[in-house]
């Protein structure tokens, strides 16, 4: 070998650890740069969640940077006539090897020439490559492995908000609040319980929705329309209980009048449908025993004819018995008692149905309520923004007070309790008295079905919230522009109006319509109430400390209603 | 394995550390100056010493003449010199026939080393006489033109302070010269060693170490070593760096200087770089040679303008900036 070839070779080796060392510390360098904006991200994400867009953007971005600049390292590859300046820096040898690489590429005849490549050689040969370079860890790399270390961390805080990028979790586009997951959660179960019973896919379709929502595909006001049209959906072919209700104590009414449908009348007085088929099926078992039936003929044939919708098929099954018996013919007779009794629980998984759809229906409305409410806010707070108002955030704050006292006054209307205990009642159970349609909470102003209804106590009260409205005016002839707050007069209440009907669903109608509390009982119970009330000046009941708490108008006060 | 170039090299060194050990037996300290004296002269140049009254430049150059048993003469330059003390002149003769003839008379040019004292007290004429000597290494008088010994080395001396009644060297003089060395004053410990030696009864005395042969062929490895053209190169940039002209020059360059090096720098730069080279035992010329050597080469090589001159810039300062500013070769 050479002296020339061995500069080259040696000269290749030192640039390759010259390279190898640089790149080391280089992407260390950089990829503690690097590191910085997800590490800041991520700590900016524990503050302000980001969004699964907005990370997968920044991400693809970083990861793009971060490449660009590993392949522009990578690819930058130092010359042995670099390799033999740095060697001559770091060695010491005053431009020993950096000549003769030169004489190498430009060779001379020369004994001094050959005698400078000689020595040249036998210098480098004589360096430690490992000491003169050595492979040292840079500094930054124990920050970069810091730096990983602690993003790592970050995204295994254990925060309810924290959400773990490595696991490629963020924030979703849209968070409905916990009630409104409270409010999705009930109506989902409910749309599930209700799809045993019927044939629905609204359960599946309600979290495509929210799952839309959530990644951002539809914003809220869409979410809202969706939502609307599955309320719409659970109200088709709805059954109209009220009339059912009706129907099924007037049959009861007239099958009391014979003992031995006494026992089914009061359970379909009660609503126990179940029970009322139990006893038809037990009456159609003495039926075989040949007794007498002209009376339970005549009850039948009574109760055949209170037709309503909804109950034709048992009427048809009662009067096809009654026909039978008529005739002598009680197998026949049997057969249709047999029936009636699978109709009454058929009706009954019909109205249990019903009711959940109801209350599935009404948990929708609320969510969709909610998100049109909080759309409207940010409506209104972008607005302020670009207005420039300087109240805006003011504002805001008022909007998300306004808003969580509106979804309180909806809970405590539907809320988890009332919910729950709707949700364990059984349909029936707690129908003794099913009120009409315009039936409401007992101050019926004319009352056409509920004239029974006592009537008493202040009209109905409602505090209605109305919205401020800025007005641009004039003051007097000057050109200085001035904002006129009052409220509007037509603005709409932010109160749910359950009493309009045009606003409520046939479902929603009969939800509201349930009470299981007799019109005989309610003014004792709402005058006991009062009675127990506790006055302002002290903390006992209104009845123990004056006596004419009974010439106190029974009805609502104001205050009753809030 | 050593080769007849190491063994070369080697003699350079062992023959240059002789001399400078023999002449430091009489000049306390001052190494750098004996070394840019002694680089001047294996380098066929000329040196112009600064400094002064009584720092020994003339005992420097009477000890190296010494030293290296040379002919030396010694030329006090005043005012009313005329070039023809310094040349010689040719003068009427009778023959044993009683014709007369002129014959030339050798003036104290006709020296191996020849010492100007304070040269910038002579007129320009005579200083003038100077040029062809130095640089053709032969004097004409008359219309016979007579070669000088070999070696030639001239060793000029000027005072920077008492410059009434004197003459600037002219710029083609000035550029004459290899090497223009400034001799600071003493240190205290070199003041010492001064005296100790100075005001005894006996003087130290030098030895012969060198011959004019010896010098000579002393001379032809310098010229052999190779530089490399990126150090050549940068040895360029530096020269070219003190013109104030594109794209080299320095701000300081545009302000102060006149006109800068001239080719002679350059050639300065590169042969006192492998004097240095020789002397730190390589054979190829570096960067740090070029350095070690650009302050002698080029202070006197360049001219400062108006504004220079009433700044009193110093060209030292102006050649530091462009050797900290000049980037070496990659």
């Amino acid at each position: 070998m050479s002296d020339r070839e061995i500069i080259i070779a040696w000269l290749k080796r030192v640039e390759r650890r010259i390279r190898t060392n640089r790149l080391f510390r280089e992407l260390t360098f950089g990829s503690t740069l690097f590191f910085i904006f997800p590490l800041g991200l991520k700590a900016w994400d524990l503050f302000s969640p980001f969004r699964a867009r907005t990370l997968t953007i920044f991400f693809t971005l970083w990861t793009v940077g971060f490449g660009a600049y590993l392949v522009w390292r990578l690819l930058q590859k130092g010359t042995i006539g670099q390799a033999a300046a740095s060697v001559d820096t770091k060695a010491e040898l005053h431009d020993e090897i950096k000549t003769a690489l030169w004489f190498i590429d430009n060779p001379r005849s020369s004994e001094w020439v050959d005698t400078q490549i000689r020595r040249a050689a036998r210098d480098a040969q004589a360096i430690n490559l490992d000491r003169l370079y050595p492979r040292n860890v840079p500094r930054t790399s124990y920050l970069a492995v810091a730096m990983i270390l602690v993003f790592v961390a970050l995204n295994f805080v254990p925060l309810s908000w924290n959400h773990n990028w490595l696991t490629l979790q963020a924030a979703p586009a849209f968070t409905l609040t916990d009630k409104e997951q409270a409010i999705l959660e009930l109506t989902k179960e409910l749309l599930i319980r209700a799809e045993k019973l019927q044939q629905s896919e609204l359960a599946k379709r309600l979290e495509d929705i929210i799952q839309k929502l959530e990644e951002g595909k539809i914003d809220p006001s869409q979410a809202a329309e969706l939502l609307e049209d599955i309320q719409n959906q659970l109200g088709e072919g709805n059954l109209d209980l009220g009339s059912i209700n009706e129907g099924l104590e007037e049959i009861a009414k007239d099958l009391q009048q014979f003992e031995k449908t006494r026992a089914t009348a009061n359970a379909l007085m009660e609503k126990e449908l179940q029970i009322a088929a139990d006893e038809l099926r037990k009456l159609a078992e003495q039926l075989q025993k040949n007794e007498s039936s002209k009376e339970l003929e005549q009850s039948l044939q009574q109760a055949s004819e209170n037709s309503r919708p909804g109950l034709e098929d048992l009427t048809k099954d009662l009067k096809e018995a009654a026909e039978n018996l008529k005739n002598r013919d009680q197998q026949n007779a049997q057969d249709a008692l047999q029936q009636a009794a699978q109709e009454l629980e058929k009706l009954q998984q019909k109205m249990e149905a019903q009711q959940l759809k109801n209350l599935a229906g009404q948990q929708l409305q609320s969510l969709e309520q909610s998100l049109r409410q909080r759309q409207q806010n940010g409506q209104q707070s972008r607005k302020d923004q670009q207005q420039g108002q300087p109240q805006s955030a003011q504002g805001e704050k008022g909007q998300a007070e306004q808003g969580d006292s509106e979804g309180s006054s909806q809970q405590s209307s539907l809320g988890e309790e009332g919910q729950a205990d709707q949700l364990s009642r059984q349909p029936g159970e707690g129908g003794a008295a099913q009120p009409g349609s315009n039936e409401g909470s007992g101050l019926m102003p004319s009352g056409q079905r509920g004239g029974n209804a006592p009537r008493e106590g202040a009209p109905t009260e409602l505090d209605v919230k109305l919205q401020a409205e800025k007005l641009a005016g004039m003051k007097d002839q000057g050109t200085k522009p001035e904002d006129i707050e009052e409220a509007s007069k037509q603005e709409r209440s932010r109160l749910d109006y359950r009493n309009v009907k045009s606003e409520l669903s046939p479902a929603q109608k009969d939800l509201l319509n349930q009470d299981r509390i007799p019109w005989e009982y309610r003014p004792l119970i709402k005058n006991y109430f009062q009675a127990i009330r506790p006055t302002p000046g002290g903390g006992g009941p209104a009845g123990h400390q004056q006596n004419s708490s009974s010439s106190r108008p029974v009805g609502p006060t104001p205050t009753d209603k809030k | 394995m050593s080769t007849a170039i190491d063994q070369q090299v080697e003699t350079f060194q062992e023959q240059f550390k002789r001399v400078r050990e023999e002449v430091s037996k009489v000049i306390v300290g001052y190494g750098e100056i004996i070394d840019g004296v002694i680089m001047s002269m294996l380098a066929g140049g000329h040196v112009l010493l600064e400094g002064v009254p009584g720092l020994g430049k003339t005992k420097l150059v009477s000890t190296l003449s010494d030293v290296m048993r040379l002919k030396f003469s010694r030329i006090q330059f005043t005012p009313d010199l005329m070039p023809a003390d310094i040349t010689g002149t040719n003068v009427v003769q009778e023959d044993a026939m009683g014709e007369k003839f002129l014959e030339f008379q050798p003036g104290p040019i006709f020296s191996n080393i020849v010492l100007a004292d304070e040269v910038n007290r002579a007129t320009p004429k005579t200083q003038s006489a100077l040029l062809e000597a130095m640089e053709e290494r032969s004097v004409t008088v008359g219309k016979r033109t007579h070669k000088l010994d070999s070696p030639f080395f001239v060793l000029a001396t000027q005072n920077p302070l008492e410059m009434e009644g004197t003459y600037p060297l002219p710029e083609a003089q000035l550029d004459r010269f290899f090497l223009k060395l400034k001799v600071d004053y003493p240190t205290k410990e070199s003041l010492h060693t001064i005296l100790n030696r100075t005001t005894k009864n006996k003087e130290p005395e030098v030895n012969r170490v060198l011959g004019q042969g010896e010098v000579l062929d002393m001379r032809k490895p310098v010229r052999a070593v190779p530089i490399a053209r990126p150090v050549q190169d940068y040895a360029i940039r530096i020269t070219l760096a003190t013109h104030p002209r594109p794209p080299f020059a320095l701000p300081m360059t545009y302000k102060y200087v006149r006109y800068g090096s001239s080719p002679r720098g350059a050639q300065a730069l590169v042969i006192g770089g492998k004097i240095r080279a020789l002397l730190k035992n390589r054979v190829h010329v570096s960067c740090d040679d070029v350095r070690a050597v650009a302050y002698g080469a080029l202070r006197h090589r360049i001219l400062l303008n108006f504004e220079g001159e009433a700044e009193r810039v110093d060209t030292d300062t102006i050649i530091k900036g462009i050797l900290e500013s000049t980037p070496e070769p990659n």
